[in-house]
């Protein structure tokens, strides 16, 4: 019977620990996701650039893995973690979106879009040797920039 | 009367090689800078860095031409006194070439303004960043990431200030050409200007 009041006891801290850990505003939540999910792009954009440049060796298994996981990440729908109320007035400090993303949309949307059809570009050429991979990696940096430079901020 | 001397005006050789071939080394490299900066893609943007160094390179150079150079080009003759921007505004609109053996008042002013927004452009662009194009300046992994997104920042709002400085000199060439019918392009070229003699009592 102890063990059991003791088990419940431990259950029940831990899901408090989860719960504070986790936030109670799900819209701060839905920012931190994002900013974790560009980590994720970032992570697996950055091998294919440096082999790109000549700054990393072409290594054709790795490229397509990571141009798959790129592809991947890029037809993910995650429109949940754009939601309303979340731009960088609303939450000065902690996100760079821009209120635009929402004001204008479907914007963001088609450059999203743009963004998507360059990674499955890539993602079908990248082990294919290093010139194919040139040939596609400058519409994927384009393609960030389609989003970056309309709507975030340069600054928190 | 000799023919280097016409008037009250008489060719004199007021800016010396260093920097006429300085001037227009600033003009590749800035221009081609810029341009590459404000089109940067993948293929070029290393370029973009490299010119940065450039540029570095001639702002040091002008610094120190400005201290042991010759008169005309040194900092101390750059920065204008009052009374010599009020004198220079009065004689502004007249149609006649100015014939001043150097800057006058407020493009020396600017000269030392634009060297200190390219310093302050080749400074911040050490610790830059494009994060879509994976390009970064040399000492952007030094700094916290806060600093990394407020050097790019500024970096982007100097490049608009220097189109706009560098377009006021471009159009205040054109104004001393056209209006005052003196020109100011050949002379960095070639050193040689039409220097107006001051007028003594006989």
């Amino acid at each position: 019977m102890r063990n059991i009041l003791r088990f419940s006891a431990a259950i029940a801290g831990l899901s408090f620990l989860v719960t504070a850990a986790a936030g109670d505003d799900p819209l701060e939540d839905a920012i931190k996701a994002r900013q974790g999910y560009m980590q994720v792009v970032k992570f697996n954009a950055a091998p294919l650039f440096g082999m790109a440049k000549g700054k990393i060796e072409y290594d054709a298994e790795a490229a397509k893995t990571y141009a798959n996981n790129l592809q991947a990440a890029a037809m993910m729908k995650n429109g949940a973690m754009w939601p309303e109320g979340t731009d960088n007035v609303s939450y000065a400090g902690k996100t760079r979106t821009l209120p635009e993303a929402w004001t204008t949309y479907p914007k963001v949307a088609e450059a999203n879009q743009v963004w998507i059809d360059a990674t499955g570009e890539l993602a079908r050429v990248a082990g294919d040797g290093l010139d194919a991979l040139r040939s596609k990696i400058g519409a994927v940096g384009e393609g960030c920039k389609g989003c970056h430079d309309d709507f975030r901020a340069e600054d928190f | 009367m000799r023919a280097d001397q016409t008037g009250d005006y008489r060719r004199e050789k007021i800016w010396d090689p260093v920097i006429r071939l300085w001037h227009w080394l600033l003009v590749v490299s800035v221009s081609t800078g810029w341009l590459l900066g404000q089109f940067r893609d993948f293929a070029t943007v290393e370029w973009h860095i490299y010119l940065g160094y450039c540029t570095g390179i001639l702002v040091l150079i002008r610094l120190m031409w400005g201290i042991f150079g010759p008169v005309p080009v040194r900092l101390r003759t750059l920065l204008p006194s009052p009374s010599q921007i009020m004198e220079y505004t009065r004689h502004f609109g007249n149609r006649k070439p100015s014939g001043s053996p150097g800057h006058n008042p407020f493009g020396g002013l600017s000269v030392v303004i634009m060297l200190v927004l390219l310093a302050v452009q080749v400074c911040t662009g050490l610790f830059s960043e494009d994060d879509a194009l994976f390009a970064s300046g040399p000492l952007a992994g030094w700094i916290s990431t806060g600093g990394v997104l407020r050097a790019t920042a500024i970096h982007h709002v100097v490049a608009t200030l220097l189109l706009v400085f560098v377009g006021m000199h471009v159009a205040a060439v054109l104004y001393y050409l056209l209006w005052k019918r003196e020109n100011l392009i050949v002379p960095m070229i070639t050193g040689w200007k039409w220097i107006r003699v001051i007028q003594r009592d006989p």
